[in-house]
């Protein structure tokens, strides 16, 4: 009796033990998880200083301040120089996300309400699916269907208005392409948050005498004002971030500010990309300080949007 | 004063109407886009063949004179056979639109399966179907070419008792080494981040205190989404090459890099995912396991984590779909190169890569690059469904009704 007791109570310890460490563990799989936002963020740092820092074989330190404000890339291999700058990249980067947004957020937003409020359920249903399948489509596919039919159909435009275009890589290609990726992000979010402004709001509107349509874009848009900026703030992310699909269709500008639609441009991401099947020393090193400019970019603008959003302010939705 | 707002209502809602209708026609354009350009060269050959061809120029070895190779193999009216040689050859046409002469059968005693690489005499060849054939130079008289088609071709040989050299390039133009190394990363990945991500959700769902620690831990993993993938490539670049080069015999950008790079990528998806089917498992489950007498691990382990299976189900099958679509961090993180014969020690593209590596090549191969999306959509795009039946019937099962 007395060691069946004395086993149960091992039996008992052991089954702790075995508790405990199963869930450090599992805490360590949590920890690491979230620990990479850092180990990126310090890679990247310490990989993209170094062009900074060093005499990077021979070819003599980046100046930071040219490389932010400067508007000609190198390539450093053939030049053998370190002139590398991103300062146009990072304005024709904004310009042209700036210039998608202007496409895909009205799409987007009144994509969103027609599912939301406007159409009869069955064909709600369908457009759902339809958006869900957009945004499911990997990102190098719309850079091929840019490739293969936006390019041409740019590159007729361009002809009609006497525009000489390379082949139809363009920023009105990039934004085209850009702007086509980012409408089932922008709808899908919105339809949420227009889904969710209460019905009260809605039925006084309308208890006022307004039409449905007044209501819909005077009461319920602006309602879901927040949830909607949301969802602009996630495409311009998603913007600034693409790169196999825009580098289809960009065209490769290594010099100058340019904001000629018809014409070729470059942006952070297709830079990074550039040559990469064969690159070494500077020209390797010299993608990851990019890499640190894109983030910084992406944070700002992140900041300044929600700032924006903040300060636009909220009505109320519950 | 009513009419005009009327007016102003009805040209509102046909805005809203076209507006909603325009990503309709984008999905249509780009399923319709890609499937009539790729769908002509979409068959069994594309997936078994390797991407190089290569050519050889290649004589007799050890010959003794023509023979007589009968056989009872039917051909088409386009396909001629020689006899003599026991080799049948037809016409075809390659990607650019030039005539070509294919091998359509060999004999088992052709004297065409026993050549010889001329100039590296110790290469032993032999002529295959779908090798292409470019020409056959005599001795005595002019070469046979294919420019001259595959009757010419067999004319010329049956009049000949021996032949001076040949010169032909295998079949290339197939995916295979893509569709291999995606199948690995698809593995790799999936061994390291499916214990991993399903652990940590575990963690956040069962055992973790809801305090600060835990919101910071959850906020940490949500930042991961933000991050472009360009930059996760550049981060499997700067830190898993390094790593994998020291620990295993790879020298450069790998498949076991580029495996732990997707991880991170599809971490914090694994996670949601996971978390969100815990939740619905009800708290009874979880109570009457404890009061039976099971302790934490035996809970979470056999009652918990079962019940969340279609969750991590579906986890699974977004990220397949995401591995697959994963282009930017790839380039990166496992290189551009396309290969016939795949190592996981070395560099290699999967299929989206191999997509981007042609259309960036001069001249771009549009017709390969939307053979290949034409796989891939329908893979991801069937995921995509499953994933909407799984979720379905998940929430039947627990009682709760959408919305």
């Amino acid at each position: 009796m007395q060691s069946k007791i004395h086993i149960k109570q091992t039996q008992k310890r052991h089954n702790q033990w075995l508790d405990n460490a199963i869930k450090y563990i599992l805490m360590g799989f949590a920890i690491l998880s979230s620990s990479f936002i850092f180990i990126i963020a310090g890679v990247i740092m310490v990989k993209g200083v170094t062009p900074f820092i060093t005499n990077n074989g021979g070819l003599g330190r980046v100046n930071l301040a040219d490389f932010l404000t400067g508007s000609t890339w190198l390539i450093g291999e053939s030049f053998n120089s370190n002139l590398y700058a991103v300062g146009f990249l990072i304005i024709s980067t904004l310009f042209i996300a700036f210039l998608s947004l202007l496409i895909s957020f009205p799409v987007g937003v009144l994509t969103a309400l027609f599912i939301a409020k406007i159409a009869p359920k069955k064909l709600a249903e369908t457009l759902r699916t339809v958006i869900e399948m957009l945004a499911s489509i990997p990102s190098i596919i719309y850079g091929l269907f840019g490739a293969g039919i936006i390019l041409k159909l740019v590159y007729d435009f361009s002809t009609i208005l006497g525009f000489q275009s390379k082949g139809g890589n363009s920023i009105l290609s990039s934004v085209l392409v850009l702007a086509i990726m980012t409408i089932p992000t922008i709808a899908s979010i919105s339809e949420v948050a227009i889904r969710s402004v209460d019905k009260s709001i809605e039925h006084g509107s309308l208890a006022l005498g307004a039409s449905k349509t007044q209501t819909h874009f005077k009461v319920v848009l602006t309602s879901a004002k927040s949830g909607i900026f949301t969802s602009a703030i996630l495409g311009i992310g998603r913007v600034l971030g693409e790169a196999t699909a825009v580098s289809l269709v960009a065209g490769g500008r290594r010099s100058g500010i340019n904001f000629n639609i018809l014409d070729t441009t470059s942006t952070l991401t297709t830079m990074m990309l550039e040559g990469m099947k064969e690159t070494t020393g500077l020209d390797y090193d010299i993608r990851f300080s990019v890499g640190i400019v894109l983030m910084i970019v992406i944070l700002i603008t992140n900041f300044t949007l929600n700032y924006i959003k903040r300060k636009v302010g909220n009505v109320d939705v519950k | 004063m009513l009419n005009s707002r009327r007016k102003k209502d009805l040209i509102l809602q046909s805005i809203t109407y076209m507006a909603s209708f325009i990503s309709l026609f984008v999905l249509i354009s780009i399923l319709l886009f890609v499937f009539l350009n790729g769908f002509k060269l979409l068959n069994m050959d594309l997936i078994t063949h390797n991407f190089e061809s290569t050519s050889y120029i290649a004589d007799l070895k050890d010959f003794t004179g023509p023979g007589v190779f009968n056989t009872n193999k039917d051909f088409d009216d386009h396909t001629y056979y020689s006899t003599k040689w026991g080799i049948a050859l037809s016409d075809s046409e390659n990607l650019m639109g030039h005539t070509i002469v294919l091998v359509t059968y060999v004999h088992e005693d052709s004297p065409f399966n026993d050549l010889r690489n001329k100039g590296v005499a110790t290469q032993d060849l032999m002529l295959d179907v779908d090798y292409e054939i470019v020409r056959i130079a005599f001795d005595d008289g002019p070469s046979a070419l294919s420019i001259q088609g595959a009757q010419n071709m067999i004319q010329v040989l049956d009049t000949k008792t021996t032949f001076r050299e040949l010169e032909y390039s295998t079949s290339g133009g197939g995916i295979r080494g893509s569709i291999i190394t995606t199948l690995y990363l698809i593995g790799l990945t999936l061994l390291i981040a499916l214990p991993v991500g399903v652990g940590a959700a575990l963690y956040l769902n069962e055992y973790a205190p809801k305090n600060k620690f835990t919101k910071a831990l959850r906020n940490l993993i949500e930042t991961l989404t933000g991050v472009p993938s360009i930059i996760y490539g550049l981060m499997g670049l700067a830190l898993f090459v390094p790593i994998t080069i020291s620990l295993t015999k790879a020298t450069g950008a790998n498949l076991i890099s580029g495996a732990l790079t997707l991880s991170v990528i599809l971490m914090p998806v694994i996670i949601r995912t996971t978390e969100e089917s815990l939740k619905v498992v009800p708290d009874d489950y979880r109570h009457a396991s404890l009061a039976l007498g099971g302790n934490k691990t035996q809970t979470t382990f056999k009652i918990v984590l079962p019940s969340a299976f279609s969750g991590i189900l579906t986890a699974t099958l977004l990220a397949i779909g995401r591995i697959i679509g994963e282009s930017a961090a790839l380039v990166f993180a496992v290189g551009t190169a396309i290969k016939d014969h795949v190592s996981i020690y070395d560099k290699s593209t999967s299929l989206s890569v191999h997509i981007w590596a042609m259309m960036t090549d001069e001249p771009a191969n549009i017709e390969l690059s939307t053979t290949i999306a034409i796989i891939i959509l329908v893979i991801v795009l069937s995921m995509n469904l499953s994933i909407k039946l799984i979720s379905k019937r998940l929430l039947r099962k627990y009682g709760v009704t959408h919305e």
